[in-house]
């Protein structure tokens, strides 16, 4: 029961973890909170059902199901990350230099209206990922099973870390982000051009948003306009618990935050699941204001 | 110019006060219900079963000699959501209203209705407490989930033969109400190996299935409705749970066979008895389907509910609530799903259900009973 509850919190711990890097990412360089990040991911999600319902038209689907399934997420990363760039362009950028406060309620107000758009749009009702073209089976380890599309969520989310890390710490763009969010002034003076700096981040934190809806849709099946809400509040919660800002730190608070829940609802109360991860959160901030990860917090607020 | 722009929203604002002032030769009936959401389509199903007969109504010159508006308003299962609503409605001036669908909404709508006596049928809301407020306004069309509970005890215990019971439930009236019925009912006839609940609208429910999964039972029940029932029966089958999932009529719906896919075969739902094998229910099922597609689940219980208060308004001949109470309460109907008889509290007299089975991706009957 204990390895099975762990690959439980792990899948979905990785998840919370590619969506807590949108919201880290952007604090980290406007200092804002991006509450439409959750509307991003629940656009993945529908990307996702729409690029493969086309894939399946075009026949793609009778010819390779790995390919389609590679396609969607390609096609749904994309067409996330276009949201988000937009995102930043029509909400975010206008009010470059206006209070924080009023940036918030920008952003508040576009996930009200993502929400609503899409559905208007898509229409109320829950749309369902087609059965026949999810991968099935799994594996059981002792007593525990894992179904191939858990390892998938996994393996896919590391990748994704992996590269994220690797091109914000050894290219030039990442080193050029890191400088953006240390000093944007500095950084413009410098040469570094910031708006396209900010634009990149969005489209970086918006395409892992939208891999982790495509994942998640296949893994529970089902996808609704309302389902960005729940998932950006805990990936919001897990970036502040690894320390807002911080990457490896939304990586290590999303994991943390998928084992919490699933060893809280497993061993203790299923009634109570979202009171453990809030419970560790405020306890975490108590003790350490900034985060597990964070030592620079102090100096930027 | 101030001074005209002044004037020009005075005028507007004159404008819509005489619009509204104006009398309007109409009798308004409500329905409410989840029409957005995850719950939208038998939301829909409902309305759509209201809509259908006060069209019949309408097509034959309405009531009262009046046309009958339907205002329906959408409470996405939320019952703070359906209190306003609920106030909506009254403020708008129906003379009945048809819902709501979920327990949990009815029974805070109840009483706002029951305070302005506008009597208020609800074809799906079964937990019993909703007719035991003492409200003599609140009237239903479904059965009651004690009656629901023990059938579904005794199918366990009797027809699978079943001794070790996992209880879930979604934490709503509807959905705690029906597994406490359930255990009630059961008695020490099972085992209840674990008993908790989950939150509705949550879509992970492995951690809690592994924990099901560790007290090996026969057989889960579930009670709560069929989003979460089918992410349930899915997860469940992922986890190597061999244990069947049975629940109530919040089971029955076509969404539960798509979230589940091929896991939901075998799985067992009760649901009150279908269209009747009458005149009446065989035209509904030709008429609904005609016009909105294959009927959902509550849609009998709707187009039955809406006849009854208009029928109630056609003999009291006026849309006083004290009159149209009395009136439904004193009437037999012979309705869509049978014939329809008001005990005192507002609860149907006869209420028979039936035990579904998945098979083929459809839902067919496994047993009946009374």
């Amino acid at each position: 029961m204990f390895l099975q509850q762990i690959i439980n919190g792990l899948t979905i711990g990785s998840v919370y973890a590619l969506i807590a890097l949108g919201y880290t990412m952007v604090y980290g360089i406007l200092q804002l909170i991006n509450f439409a990040h959750g509307e991003i991911y629940m656009i993945g999600a529908y990307m996702g059902i729409i690029a493969i319902g086309f894939f399946v038209y075009l026949g793609l689907a009778d010819i390779s199901l790995t390919l389609t399934l590679i396609l969607t997420f390609i096609a749904a990363m994309i067409f996330t990350g276009a949201y988000g760039i937009t995102l930043e362009r029509i909400a975010y950028r206008p009010m470059r230099n206006a209070p924080r406060l009023s940036i918030l309620i920008s952003a508040i107000g576009m996930s009200i209206f993502l929400q609503n758009y899409v559905m208007l749009a898509q229409g109320a009702k829950d749309k369902i990922f087609p059965h026949d073209l999810k991968i099935q089976g799994g594996l059981t380890i002792a007593d525990a099973h894992i179904t191939y599309i858990q390892i998938m969520i996994m393996l896919i989310s590391i990748l994704m870390m992996a590269g994220l890390t690797y091109f914000v710490k050894k290219t030039k763009i990442g080193m050029a982000m890191r400088a953006t969010s240390q000093d944007m002034r500095m950084a413009g003076l410098l040469g570094i051009n910031t708006d396209r700096i900010i634009v990149i981040t969005f489209f970086l934190g918006s395409i892992l948003a939208g891999a982790a809806g495509v994942m998640i849709s296949m893994y529970y099946g089902i996808v609704n306009f309302s389902m960005g809400y729940a998932a950006g509040i805990k990936a919001f919660t897990a970036a502040v618990l690894g320390g807002i800002g911080n990457i490896p730190g939304a990586m290590l608070g999303g994991i943390l935050l998928g084992l919490i829940e699933a060893l809280g609802a497993g061993y203790i109360s299923s009634e109570y699941k979202d009171v453990f991860a809030f419970a560790i959160l405020v306890i975490v901030l108590i003790f350490r204001p900034s985060g597990l990860l964070d030592e620079r917090v102090s100096e930027k607020v | 110019m101030k001074a005209f722009y002044r004037f020009f929203i005075f005028s507007l604002a004159l404008l819509f006060l005489i619009s509204c002032a104006k009398k309007e030769d109409v009798i308004k009936i409500g329905t409410a219900g989840p029409f957005t959401g995850d719950q939208a389509r038998i939301g829909n199903d409902m309305k759509n079963g209201v809509e259908l007969a006060v069209s019949e109504w309408n097509t034959k010159g309405g009531v009262l000699g009046k046309k009958i508006v339907l205002l329906a308003e959408d409470d996405r299962h939320d019952p703070k959501e359906a209190v306003s609503v609920a106030n909506k409605l009254v403020s708008a001036g129906v003379v009945g209203v048809i819902g709501h669908l979920n327990s949990n909404c009815t029974k805070p709508a109840s009483r706002i209705y029951n305070e302005k006596g506008i009597p208020m049928i609800t074809p799906a809301s079964t937990n019993p407490e909703i007719t035991q407020q003492g409200f003599n306004s609140v009237f239903r069309t479904c059965g009651r989930d004690d009656q629901q509970g023990a059938g579904l005890a005794k199918f366990v215990i009797e027809t699978l033969k079943k001794k070790k019971v996992a209880v879930l439930h979604d934490k709503t009236t509807y959905g705690q109400g029906l597994s406490e019925e359930f255990k009630k009912a059961a008695g020490d006839k099972v085992q209840v190996m674990i008993y908790e609940g989950v939150t509705q609208g949550d879509q992970d429910f492995k951690p809690v299935l592994t924990k099901v999964k560790s007290t090996n039972p026969d057989v889960i029940f579930f009670g709560g409705m069929h989003t979460e029932g089918g992410l349930i029966i899915k997860q469940a089958k992922e986890l190597g749970i061999k244990a069947p999932v049975i629940g109530g009529d919040g089971l029955y719906g076509s969404t539960l066979l798509e979230v589940a896919g091929p896991a939901a075969e075998g799985s067992y739902m009760a649901f009150f008895t279908p269209t009747a094998e009458t005149e009446t229910g065989r035209n509904f099922v030709k008429n609904y389907t005609a016009k909105y597609g294959e009927i959902e689940t509550y849609a009998p219980y709707a187009y039955d509910a809406a006849n009854i208060l208009l029928e109630a308004i056609a003999q009291a001949k006026t849309t006083d609530g004290k009159k149209l109470i009395e009136a439904i309460r004193a009437m037999k109907y012979e309705g869509a799903v049978g014939t329809i008889e008001y005990d005192a509290k507002g609860d149907i007299k006869k209420a028979g259900y039936t035990i579904y089975t998945v098979k083929d991706k459809k839902f067919i009957t496994y047993s009946k009973s009374k």
